[in-house]
């Protein structure tokens, strides 16, 4: 049904996605945190910070991502040399791409969640003697789980859908960084391979659509009863 | 509320008027921007003529007029895209003219110039680290040039898997411009327009087929503009303006050529 090629692709698109969402959670919940529950000077300007890769153009963040985390790059100096992970031209940066991008989507589920939490509720674990970490990880944490996941899937199928930051960041290597979309993009642009193009927009509608429907349902599951 | 929501969509709907109709557009390859630009604010605009641009990979152009885009005039980096489109009997018949040719060269990043020996046995794929720029080979027109040129050098083979393939060949210059590439294949002409490269090597003309840019007006769409347009690009004045920007004008070649009979 799929030739090894299209199997490379959708594996390595899952890979990314894994890995994004993974990569995504720790700073949504740290930063949905802040938001949701500090007030600070200059609150507003870091939301909308936050909020840019959901407006700028893909190939912007792209060329964004390229000039900060490329090899001259301020940090992609320091990813490199220190850590010893090249980012560019690599999947890795195709996770990175696919982070930035689907960032807003996770932080505002977060943010969502987090102030849905009765702070009551926080301070009364406080009294009965937990620290403030396990307070937030065994109260606010769990009960704002639903929408770390609703989250978690939003982020995963904005990155099967992203394309124009990954291909002006990380290119479009065989086996390394081409995502479905980017082999939807080669085959659409060779005459005669559009039953494999095809192909692959069939999966990739059928798994953003399970990935969005899964959101959903969880979203509902967990609404407060009326 | 409603009065602003109607206020903003008469305005935000309005036509800013060019004068007399809208200018042409014109669906041009990537590396044809700088240039293309120049030529209608330096001559253009002296003879009144206007022009809207749409620059990308010939392929996508390709395509998008293939299914109705509203282009006048496509101006493409490869004959092949043009022949596409011919085939699919949607360029105006007698427009066509092949306008322009180009060289291919090899760059580095500014200061990090190595030595290429532009020939057969030559170790390229051992003189530099890391991966080679260019344009996609399977369907942008530099990239296809290029992987030609690689290939009848002998190169090729040893490059598999180093290369770094880009949307057009704009997107290969910002790659070696960042030192993300070491090495990168483009026109000669993007190595001009660009500062923060160097050329390394120039690769042979007869190492791939003719670079030619062949330009038409898309079928139905052939009006009065239109031809000024193409006139324009044909004439003296345009060929100076290519050749400054390391474009060689074929055209104006076939020109003198046809005064000296």
């Amino acid at each position: 049904m799929l030739t090894s090629e299209e199997w490379e692709v959708l594996l390595l698109s899952l890979r990314v996605g894994f890995f994004c969402v993974l990569f995504s959670l720790p700073p949504g919940i740290a930063l949905g945190w802040l938001l949701a529950r500090c007030q600070f000077k200059g609150k507003i300007l870091l939301d909308g910070i936050c909020h840019l890769p959901l407006v700028l153009p893909p190939v912007v963040t792209g060329y964004l991502l390229l000039l900060l985390f490329g090899r001259r790059g301020l940090l992609g100096g320091f990813f490199e040399q220190v850590l010893g992970v090249r980012l560019a031209f690599d999947w890795k940066g195709a996770v990175l791409a696919s982070a930035v991008v689907g960032f807003p989507l996770m932080l505002r589920a977060v943010r969502l969640g987090i102030e849905s939490v009765d702070p009551r509720l926080e301070r009364v674990a406080r009294t009965l003697g937990a620290g403030r970490l396990r307070a937030f990880c065994t109260v606010t944490l769990r009960l704002a789980a639903p929408s770390l996941l609703v989250g978690s899937l939003l982020t995963f199928a904005r990155s099967l859908g992203e394309f124009g930051a990954t291909i002006t960041f990380v290119s479009n290597i065989a086996g390394e960084t081409r995502t479905i979309p980017s082999a939807i993009y080669t085959y659409l642009n060779q005459p005669g391979e559009d039953a494999a193009a095809a192909r692959l927009v069939v999966i990739s509608i059928a798994l953003s659509l399970a990935a969005l429907l899964a959101s959903e349902w969880v979203a509902r599951r967990m609404a407060p009863p009326k | 509320m409603f009065g602003i929501v109607v206020f903003l969509s008469c305005v935000l709907s309005a036509n800013f008027a060019y004068g007399d109709g809208k200018p042409p557009v014109v669906f041009a390859a990537a590396s044809l921007n700088t240039v293309l630009q120049e030529l209608m604010k330096a001559e253009g605009e002296k003879r009144g003529l206007r022009a809207r641009f749409s620059f990308a990979g010939s392929a996508a152009l390709a395509r998008q007029i293939a299914e109705g885009a509203p282009a006048d005039l496509f101006f493409s980096a490869n004959v092949r895209w043009m022949e596409y489109l011919e085939k699919e009997e949607l360029i105006a018949a007698g427009t066509r003219v092949d306008l322009l040719g180009n060289r291919l060269v090899v760059v580095a990043p500014k200061g990090e110039g190595f030595e290429v020996e532009p020939r057969r046995g030559f170790d390229f794929a051992g003189a530099f680290s890391d991966r080679l720029a260019l344009g996609d080979p399977g369907h942008v027109p530099a990239g296809i040039y290029a992987r030609q040129a690689l290939e009848q050098l002998g190169w090729w083979r040893s490059l598999a898997g180093r290369l770094a393939p880009a949307p057009d060949v704009r997107a290969a210059l910002v790659f070696v411009e960042r030192g993300e590439c070491a090495a990168g294949v483009v026109y000669a002409t993007d190595a001009m327009v660009s500062a923060k490269v160097e050329v390394v090597a120039e690769l042979p003309v007869g190492a791939h087929e003719p670079i030619v840019y062949p330009v038409a007006a898309v079928r139905g769409r052939a009006s009065e503009k239109v031809e000024q347009l193409l006139r324009f690009f044909q004439s003296p004045e345009a060929a100076a303006v290519f050749a400054r920007h390391g474009f060689t004008p074929l055209n104006a070649k076939a020109e003198k050529e046809e005064r000296k009979e």
